[in-house]
């Protein structure tokens, strides 16, 4: 029930009803990626009159963020290639590191040095002064 | 004097006066950069051009344009000059345009934006645009040294610094190479400047091209709470700001004073503050079994309680250091006078001098004003240079002007002006005294010989003898000027003056620092005094800043407050009482120092007479009124000669020593602070000072 109202009130969580009857009427499903995302085309490689292109798209697992879709899906979505990335035998390069969505606004997010939600302590810093301490 | 007319007012100005002054002079402000009141004039900026009429039929630069040279008018109307005219508006464009061309629009980045010449002026007089597309010229940095950083892209050549260097702190290190466009400020082969006042070129430097190194992106300027104070690196006082940010100080800068320092502090002055901020005292310690541990105020308190009452009035005894204020020495002496001792001492370095002799004996009669007047000038023990740099700059100043001769007895070192070496010790002196040295003829002509004394001859043994002999050599004047005493004592440490106004010496069979240093007392009191080695024996109380040679040696540590961060009083070498403010605060549990001593005395059972630092300061006046005349100088009574010559006894022959061996390490702050530290490197050649 939290689930039906979400994707109807927010756009967020998922596809909204439009997306998803879209999908269900336009759709063909192509793939899925790792994280559990999972990608669309129109029927049939149908070319969109509005884009000149096949239109392509993306019904996210869970929160929408762009920044989840690895990088071999993400060449798939832009046009940097055709056939989905399982399908063309993509295989990432060695120095790849498994791809992780951009973290900002979560836990994980970088703080640099200094910041205040670091759990470490902070570093020496302005106003500071060496306390002198016997035998040094 | 002569007539100008200076934007329709006319004024009366003196005819030697610069075109520049007499516009100053009736109130009209001309923008320059190359221009310095105390520097030669060069005339390269061409930022103080003006429109004259009675002279050349051009913009005329100002500076170095004087009133005299100008033609008055076919009816004698006196000589006409504009400073906001069309013409002279265009041509400070035109200049600000040309200046600007080769100068980096880096003032995000650059140390002295905010208090920037060329910034400031670039907004008052320049133009919003500009019509330059082509490359600007770069400049390779160069290095000068560990306390000026270089940034030679944005150098306009004003040449300020080297003018400097040359002129007033003596070094020709500082040069010009190229011309016109390719025109490169250095030191021609990278290696540091060996003068103990090149920080001043960084206050000259009317762009951010000779910046602070240790400063170097710390601060702006507009974020730092500025504070007036006063210097206690040496017995000068010279005017200092002190700026901070918090309770940090970020830089000290010089402030004007004529009558001690103009306007240049010493590399030891300004560079100082880093040592402020490391191997600090923040918390009372106590020794147990041997080893100090963090102890509160009450338990400090408490055992030093236990150790005074334990010992016998005679048995406590009192040491103030080189940094004191005056403050604090007066209430060590009250406490010391409570309980009931008479060993005190503010002389850690054994200096002879004693107010008994009177208030003349000790002080740098002369003034640091009256070296301009002074035509022989006779060094007794005394290495300027490193003992006051600034005064140092001052007797270059004066020989600079012509008709000096400097004399010197003691041990050769170079000064920045020529000095005739007479003789290496008190030998010399005495020849001198009884006229049958050649010199004394000399002396015996002038009509303001000054006689400036070191430290380093009256820490000997021989000290009264050599200055009775000094004081007579210093009226060996045949027809001396009205007024003029030249018997001057160069002191080595900022609170020793006042020390002596207080008396802070030992009573009647009381000890001397040696004597309670050796091991004379039970109880040894040190307030900041760290220049002295204490013996096994005595319970050290040792009251201070820093963890130096005190601290190490001491029983309970009661930490204090650093020059900068207290409100108190400073004598300086020539008697000038001066107040240094409070410009953050001690850091930690640290006190100030009175505050420290009046708590101490309510333990002790002999609470002194004041809550206050407002209450203490009426009682020191009150005891020394002559402390109330704030930058003013009490006049000592005469010099008694003849008692001095009684008390002197015989002199030894060893040759004069320096009071001072390196000069960046003389006190615990300075042996704290990092930038003094590589000073010290390179001035002792411990590492190379060129750059690899």
């Amino acid at each position: 029930m939290k689930d039906t109202l979400l994707r109807i009130f927010t756009w967020w969580n998922g596809a909204t009803i439009g997306t998803l009857w879209h999908t269900r009427r336009n759709g063909e499903f192509v793939g899925e990626d790792e994280f559990g995302n999972r990608y669309y085309r129109t029927k049939g490689g149908k070319v969109d009159p509005a884009l000149g292109v096949v239109r392509r798209w993306v019904i996210y697992n869970g929160e929408a963020e762009a920044s989840k879709i690895p990088p071999g899906w993400y060449g798939w979505m832009h046009h940097k290639f055709d056939e989905p990335p399982q399908s063309e035998g993509y295989v990432p390069r060695e120095w790849e590191k498994p791809h992780r969505p951009n973290p900002t606004g979560t836990a994980g997010a970088y703080r640099p040095k200094g910041s205040i939600l670091n759990a470490d302590t902070r570093r020496e810093a302005t106003g500071d002064y060496q306390a002198w301490t016997p035998g040094s | 004097m002569a007539k100008i007319i200076v934007d329709g007012t006319e004024i009366d100005v003196p005819a030697e006066f610069t075109l520049l002054q007499a516009c100053e002079a009736a109130g009209a402000e001309v923008p320059r950069f190359c221009f310095h009141e105390r520097l030669s004039i060069a005339g390269n900026c061409r930022m103080c051009l003006v429109e004259v009429k009675g002279g050349p039929p051009k913009p005329t630069a100002s500076c170095a344009m004087s009133v005299r040279d100008l033609r008055p008018g076919p009816n004698g109307e006196p000589p006409v000059v504009l400073t906001t005219s069309p013409m002279v508006k265009k041509a400070r464009e035109g200049v600000m345009e040309f200046l600007l061309i080769n100068h980096p629009l880096d003032c995000p980045i650059c140390d002295q934006g905010g208090e920037c010449d060329l910034q400031d002026q670039a907004m008052a007089y320049g133009v919003d645009t500009s019509r330059f597309a082509e490359n600007k010229r770069a400049v390779e940095d160069k290095y000068i040294g560990p306390l000026v950083k270089t940034q030679m892209n944005r150098c306009i050549q004003c040449t300020r610094c080297v003018r400097f260097t040359t002129e007033v702190a003596g070094i020709a290190e500082l040069g010009a190479i190229g011309r016109g466009e390719d025109m490169e400020i250095t030191t021609y082969l990278e290696k540091a400047m060996s003068s103990e006042m090149q920080g001043n070129v960084i206050d000259l430097c009317p762009v951010g091209a000779l910046t602070s190194k240790p400063y170097a992106f710390k601060a702006r300027p507009w974020e730092l709470s500025k504070t007036e104070s006063v210097d206690v690196m040496d017995a000068l006082g010279s005017a200092i700001r002190v700026d901070a940010r918090g309770r940090e100080v970020m830089r000290i800068l010089p402030r004007l004073n004529e009558a001690v320092n103009e306007e240049w502090i010493s590399d030891k002055t300004r560079f100082i503050w880093d040592g402020l901020r490391s191997q600090r005292l923040d918390r009372p310690y106590i020794r147990e079994k041997g080893k100090l541990r963090p102890a509160s105020w009450g338990e400090a308190f408490a055992a030093i309680a236990a150790r005074v009452k334990a010992a016998k009035p005679e048995g406590i005894g009192a040491i103030a250091g080189d940094l004191a204020s005056v403050e604090e020495m007066f209430a060590l002496k009250l406490l010391m006078e409570g309980l009931g001792s008479k060993n005190i001492d503010g002389r850690q370095d054994g200096t002879v001098l004693h107010p008994k002799f009177g208030r003349a004996s000790y002080l740098f009669n002369a003034t640091v004003q009256g070296i301009e007047d002074a035509d022989v000038i006779l060094l007794v023990g005394s290495n300027p240079r490193k003992e006051a740099s600034v005064l140092n700059a001052r007797i270059r100043k004066r020989w600079r002007a012509g008709g000096l001769t400097v004399a010197r007895i003691g041990e050769p070192a170079d000064l920045t002006y020529a000095v005739t070496d007479l003789g290496a010790g008190p030998e010399t002196l005495a020849e001198l005294a009884s006229g049958k040295h050649s010199f004394a003829a000399t002396i015996a002509k002038a009509k303001r010989p000054l006689v400036i004394v070191g430290q380093g001859a009256l820490t000997r043994a021989d000290g009264l003898a050599v200055f009775a002999l000094a004081a007579k050599v210093a009226s060996s004047a045949a027809e001396p000027a009205e007024g003029w005493n030249g018997l001057s004592v160069l002191h080595t440490a900022a609170a020793r003056v006042g020390a002596l106004d207080l008396g802070l010496v030992p009573g009647e069979g009381g000890l001397d620092a040696k004597a309670m240093a050796a091991g004379g007392v039970e109880v040894l009191f040190l307030m900041g005094a760290d220049e002295i080695e204490v013996g096994p024996g005595p319970f050290v109380v040792y009251q201070g800043t820093h963890g130096d040679k005190g601290a190490h040696r001491a029983d309970v540590i009661l930490p204090g407050a650093a020059y900068t961060e207290k409100s108190g009083l400073y004598v300086n070498t020539e008697g000038r009482v001066q107040l240094g403010n409070r410009a953050g605060f001690p850091p930690g549990e640290a006190r100030e120092d009175w505050a420290i001593l009046r708590a101490l005395s309510d333990v002790l059972g002999r609470k002194l007479p004041f809550d206050s630092l407002s209450d203490l300061r009426k009682g020191l006046f009150a005891a020394h009124p002559h402390m109330a005349g704030i930058d003013a100088i009490a006049a000592g009574s005469a010099v008694d000669a003849a008692a001095l010559a009684k008390a002197g006894g015989a002199i030894d022959k060893a040759p004069f020593r320096d009071a001072i061996g390196d000069l960046y390490l003389t006190n615990p702050i300075a042996r704290a602070s990092a930038v003094m530290a590589d000073c010290s490197a390179i001035a002792s050649g411990r590492v190379p000072a060129a750059a690899e």
